[in-house]
């Protein structure tokens, strides 16, 4: 038993070596053959990437919303586009996070932890002298906006609940609105022009970055509601974000705020909710079609050219089969077995496609490099279980197409192969 | 008569091919024995079935009937892995084209049936290197055989047979590729072989170089037809 260990082992080793052999030896061949095996690891790590990317862009750029934050709504995330359906509902009023707060207050094992209303415009912009930022995103609410959103300040503070209370005008701004209208100085203590109104920078948002060009928090302007009703006026925008104990107990708290709703709303038994109750998974799950669409195309790709490359192994481990018939005569007449030559000959289709694979895996990223640098709002991220499945994939497709030539070449007759010319 | 044990004992043994319709008895009921220290020449026309007879002594083909003994072991009856491991450790082949791999040195050439011996690489080196040296290669032993001379090359290839200690060494034409002088190296080295004890069956069709053994074994049609001293 363990001498045939080691049998195998020092046989092992000689088909090491052919195989390396053969490859140096026929190095444009391999690498022809290798071909699809490259493309398809190329496809299948960049559609990983790509999808990694978006979930780990999602985290980065919408960390300001929390998953322990809820928000009451006209209408509902996960049924985005359907706007019509909700056109007759009444407007949420800001109103009705006080009340929500109040009630709260009275019930010690509530859900939830505090309500803060926001309104806001995308119609906005803000001027600082000569410089002016168009398409802002203004929103007035309340200075419990920060346990809500988890975004750090770069400079400044927040304001303060006094500051909210008397509506002052003073407001907390986005990296890109600081860095556009202030480029070569500090912004607070200056006083941004919105419409006709002056308001005082108190605070700056770290940068938070663009996500797939969609969303960016960098250009928000936030400051008391009393503040932003006396320049914007009563806008129909409104949320009530709602922070909860226990972001393992979504449903709970969006079961207990429902109910809540349903009583400021005075809604009798039997009537449908009036209103929406979202979160960020439901918002997540927006993203759900592009990442399938992404993962088919990508399994398309990668499915069709590791297709393609085991079709090309298999033909030129046939061929190679053929070149060295005497040669495995001869190996045979030397003690060879069977098993031997088709191992000999599966260990160099699999070492082809691993090379394949590995430089598939090199490819790609070096194309997620280049991503990065280039475009560094482009979510991509590589990871350890791509390059695992990448090599699994790789070693399964040279058994797969390495098989059917090394049993025939193990089937050869020593004699007939002997006299091959 | 000679007390030395049996090494092969083939009884009524056939080897039939069918070429299209017509059926080709290339052996044809051979009874033949050989001895250890056997140093044996077998001769005759070309198609009258050396080559089948030496592929069945060196179980690279199984005959179509009869019996074939080797040291006690009926072969006909062995399976692919069993005749490879007898090819292995009991056959040592030398083959009119050399057939070495132009690739790997002489040492690794020789090698290569320890390897299938499963034996260490430090005893396959050490061991390849001995026969190197039994055959006076002891200075060439990282050639390739690109650059050696066609009767170094065979030297080579009988290094590589003789590795493994087997109890015969079976070449085919082993002079059919050298000129006069070269083949008489060659058959230097088998005597050489032949008084170290070992068992030795070759063909040829060259009578001067038959001369050399000790017994010449004349087959016609398939048939053997005398088998005595030269
Ligand atoms: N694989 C084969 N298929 C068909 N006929 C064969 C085969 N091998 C040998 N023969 C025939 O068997 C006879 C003996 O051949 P062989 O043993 O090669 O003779 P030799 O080596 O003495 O020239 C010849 O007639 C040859 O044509
Ligand atoms: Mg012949």
């Amino acid at each position: 038993m363990n001498s045939s260990l080691q049998q195998f082992r020092y046989e092992t080793g000689e088909s090491l070596n052919i195989a390396v052999y053969q490859i140096k030896a026929n190095k444009i061949r391999s690498f022809l053959t290798a071909l699809g095996v490259i493309i398809g690891i190329v496809a299948i790590t960049m559609m990983g990437t790509a999808i990694n990317g978006i979930d780990l862009g999602f985290e980065k750029s919408l960390s300001m919303i929390g998953y322990d934050v809820v928000y009451v709504q006209k209408g509902s995330w996960s049924t985005m586009g359907q706007w019509w359906r909700y056109r007759n509902r009444p407007d949420i009023e800001t109103r009705y996070a006080a009340e929500i707060n109040r009630i709260i207050e009275g019930n010690p094992g509530s859900e939830l932890i505090v309500a803060v209303p926001q309104m806001s415009t995308i119609q906005a912009s803000a001027r600082y002298r000569d410089r002016e930022i168009l398409q802002i995103f203004a929103m007035g609410t309340s200075h419990d906006y920060p346990l809500t959103a988890s975004g750090d300040l770069s400079a400044g503070r927040f304001f303060t609940a006094q500051e909210s209370a008397a509506g002052d005008a003073v407001c907390v701004i986005g990296d890109d609105i600081a860095s556009g209208l202030f480029p070569d100085g500090r912004a607070t203590g200056k006083s941004v022009r919105l419409k006709n109104h002056n308001v005082r920078v108190v605070g700056v948002f770290k940068k938070q970055g663009k996500f797939l060009g969609l969303f960016s928090f960098d250009n928000q302007l936030i400051m008391p509601l009393g503040a932003f009703t006396k320049v914007y006026g009563k806008t129909p925008m409104v949320t009530i974000r709602v922070k909860i104990r226990d972001e393992k107990r979504v449903p709970e708290a969006k079961e207990e705020l429902t109910g809540l709703m349903r009583r400021i709303r005075r809604l009798p038994p039997g009537k449908a909710d009036d209103f929406g109750i979202n979160e960020q998974q439901a918002f997540k799950s927006q993203l759900d079609p592009i990442k399938n669409g992404i993962a088919v195309a990508g399994i398309f790709i990668t499915g069709m050219s590791l297709f393609v490359g085991a079709i090309g192994i298999m033909n030129i481990t046939f061929v190679s089969v053929k070149e060295r018939t005497r040669e495995i005569g001869l190996r045979k007449a030397l003690g060879a077995r069977r098993r031997t030559i088709l191992m000999q000959f599966l260990i160099e289709s699999v070492m082809i496609c691993l090379v394949g694979g590995i430089i598939g895996l090199a490819t790609a990223l070096s194309i997620t490099v280049l991503i990065q640098n280039l475009l560094p709002d482009f979510p991509v991220s590589f990871s350890p279980m791509l390059v695992l499945a990448s090599l699994l994939i790789s070693v399964a497709t040279g058994i797969i197409s390495g098989l059917a030539p090394a049993i025939s070449a193990s089937r050869l007759d020593p004699a007939v192969s002997l006299r091959y010319e | 008569m000679s007390e030395r044990p049996f090494i092969i004992r083939i009884s009524s043994l056939s080897k039939h091919y069918t070429m299209g319709d017509q059926l080709v008895k290339a052996l044809d009921k051979i009874d033949l024995d050989f001895r250890e220290n056997d140093y044996a020449a077998i001769m005759g026309p070309s198609g009258s079935g050396k080559s089948t007879l030496m592929n069945i002594l060196g179980c690279l083909d199984t005959p179509t009937a009869g019996r074939y003994e080797l040291n006690g072991q009926n072969v006909a009856e062995m399976d692919d892995d069993e005749l490879a491991r007898v090819r292995n450790r009991e056959i040592g082949f030398v083959f009119q084209t050399f057939n070495l791999l132009p690739r790997l040195d002489c040492l690794r050439n020789v090698e290569l049936p320890l390897i299938y011996a499963g034996v260490s690489p430090e005893e396959r080196l050490e061991r390849s290197r001995k026969a190197l040296e039994e055959v006076g290669l002891g200075d060439r032993i990282d050639h390739k055989p690109g650059e050696l001379s066609g009767g170094q090359t065979q030297r080579v290839a009988i290094a590589r047979a003789l590795v493994n200690h087997p109890s015969i060494i079976l070449a085919d034409e082993p002079t059919g590729n050298l000129d006069t002088a070269t083949s008489r190296d060659i058959m230097d080295i088998f005597g050489r072989l032949s008084d170290a004890g070992n068992t030795i069956i070759l063909i040829t069709h060259e009578e001067e170089i038959a001369r050399f053994t000790r017994r010449i074994i004349r087959l016609r049609d398939g048939r053997i037809e005398s088998d005595s001293a030269p």
